[in-house]
């Protein structure tokens, strides 16, 4: 993986590469070319320091989550940012999530159907970012890749393998979050459902980030938050990453206005 | 039935978050911290007043965007022109990030220019806790009758851009306006942002 990673640093030119104080900001192209009318996926390649993190997209009590700002040709379009599930990070009475080691946050970029093969696209992206042990340094990059089109797809970078499979899976549980007095309960019902050791919320300013409480009755897992301070309503619907080891699924539940 | 006697059952096994909880609405405590001249201060002294608390580290990035930029130093001296008491209070442990003595908190506002009224020393983290204050900056205000009025961020931008800030809403000069004014305040909370409180572990 790494002598691929390497072979891709010998195509990309250098401003694809930043090397920012404990973390080393990279944009990857999961194919060495783009083809007309087909979606490709980019991504930004986090290595951190040990013991240095950079935030998920809810960072929890401090931080800031990473954002990429695109500079795309007419006609090409960038998703959202795909976020591999968030580590944990407690920093005694406070909270964090997000990530250490390497990470790769894959982004779709839409390519127009009648883009012409035999030309090059410059893709630029501006990537801001906190990186933090116990101190924090806000990181702002800029970096760019200089893509072939070509009428056809070719090897693929193990690099985004490696995203996907860390990618929340997505499930067809049913469950529901209910709001008791300073409490937000969450449940998931399915036959399939794993042994969840922990849970992460989507959402700013619903609940407490500490861990949950995590109960399991007659096939329904329970997950009981605080309430955050700063919850004001309840949204229409709660979106969570749960974790069991080192899988993890996203989940939308509706949120129930009845105790 | 079950699933709320289930729930209750919870709630007494559930470990209560560390940080206290304050609320809008609710009587702030008193606490009691050393200044950087070495004076005992009380909130309680402030009574009758409208009392700005401040959460300072001088080495976050993000209380270098308010200061760098002036707008914390300017929210400070309008305020305390008005007659409002503004306490910046740091909650670094010592040997942690931001932790400073008396006289090194005095070298930071004579270089930065700051305004406040008195900035308090809380290296043992008990206010910070008291308030549930999680980063830096985090803004707590006070009415004169001695009632939470407003928690949260300083501003409606989540950022470390110095640009972000004429773009945002400043929270503390909106409250402290209507507070002045006999209004409602609009907005009595938002989420607070910054570096995590450097408490001890």
């Amino acid at each position: 993986m790494r002598l691929l990673l390497a072979l891709l640093l010998v195509v990309l030119p250098p401003l694809a590469v930043a090397d920012d104080e404990h973390v080393t900001v990279s944009l990857l192209s999961e194919y060495a070319a783009l083809v007309p009318g087909k979606t490709a996926w980019l991504g930004l390649f986090l290595q951190h320091e040990p013991h240095w993190h950079t935030y998920w997209i809810n960072p929890g009590d401090s931080g800031l989550p990473t954002k990429i700002t695109w500079q795309l040709p007419p006609g090409y379009r960038a998703g959202d940012i795909g976020w591999p599930a968030p580590l944990r990070i407690d920093v005694g009475d406070l909270q964090n999530f997000g990530y250490e080691g390497e990470v790769l946050l894959p982004v779709p970029i839409d390519v127009p159907a009648d883009a012409k093969p035999g030309t090059t696209v410059h893709i630029g992206a501006q990537a801001k970012y906190l990186v933090c042990r116990e101190e924090c340094i806000p990181g702002k990059t800029d970096l760019v890749l200089d893509l072939p089109l070509s009428a056809v797809r070719e090897a693929a970078s193990k690099q985004f393998e490696t995203a996907r499979a860390q990618l929340p899976q997505a499930t067809t549980w049913k469950g529901d979050a209910r709001l008791h007095d300073d409490k937000i309960e969450v449940a998931l019902r399915g036959a399939d459902l794993p042994p969840i050791s922990d849970a992460y919320v989507v959402d700013r300013k619903i609940v407490n980030y500490a861990r949950p409480q995590i109960s399991t009755n007659n096939g329904t897992v329970t997950l009981l938050f605080a309430k955050s301070d700063y919850f004001t309503t309840a949204p229409p619907q709660l979106d969570l990453v749960v974790r069991a080891g080192a899988r993890a699924w996203s989940v939308r539940v509706p949120f129930s206005s009845s105790p | 039935m079950k699933r709320i006697l289930f729930a209750l059952l919870l709630t007494f096994i559930l470990a209560a978050p560390a940080l206290s909880k304050v609320s809008v609405g609710q009587p702030a405590p008193d606490f009691t911290l050393t200044d950087s001249n070495g004076k005992s201060r009380s909130l309680s002294e402030f009574k009758g007043k409208i009392v700005v608390l401040e959460w300072n580290n001088p080495e976050c990035p993000f209380v270098g965007k308010h200061y760098g930029s002036g707008n914390m130093q300017r929210q400070q001296a309008d305020a305390t022109a008005a007659g409002v008491i503004w306490l910046t209070i740091n909650s670094s442990a010592t040997g942690k990030q931001g932790d400073i003595d008396g006289a090194a908190a005095n070298a930071y506002i004579a270089k930065v220019g700051a305004k406040q009224s008195a900035y308090l020393l809380d290296p043992t983290g008990r206010v910070g806790h008291l308030y549930g204050a999680r980063t830096t900056p985090h803004m707590f205000v006070i009415d004169k009758a001695g009632v939470l009025r407003y928690m949260g961020g300083i501003d409606s931008i989540k950022s470390t851009d110095q640009d972000d800030i004429a773009k945002a809403t400043q929270y503390i000069p909106q409250v402290l306006a209507e507070l002045g004014a006999g209004k409602p305040v609009s907005v009595a909370t938002a989420e607070p942002y910054g570096c995590g409180v450097k408490y001890g572990s």
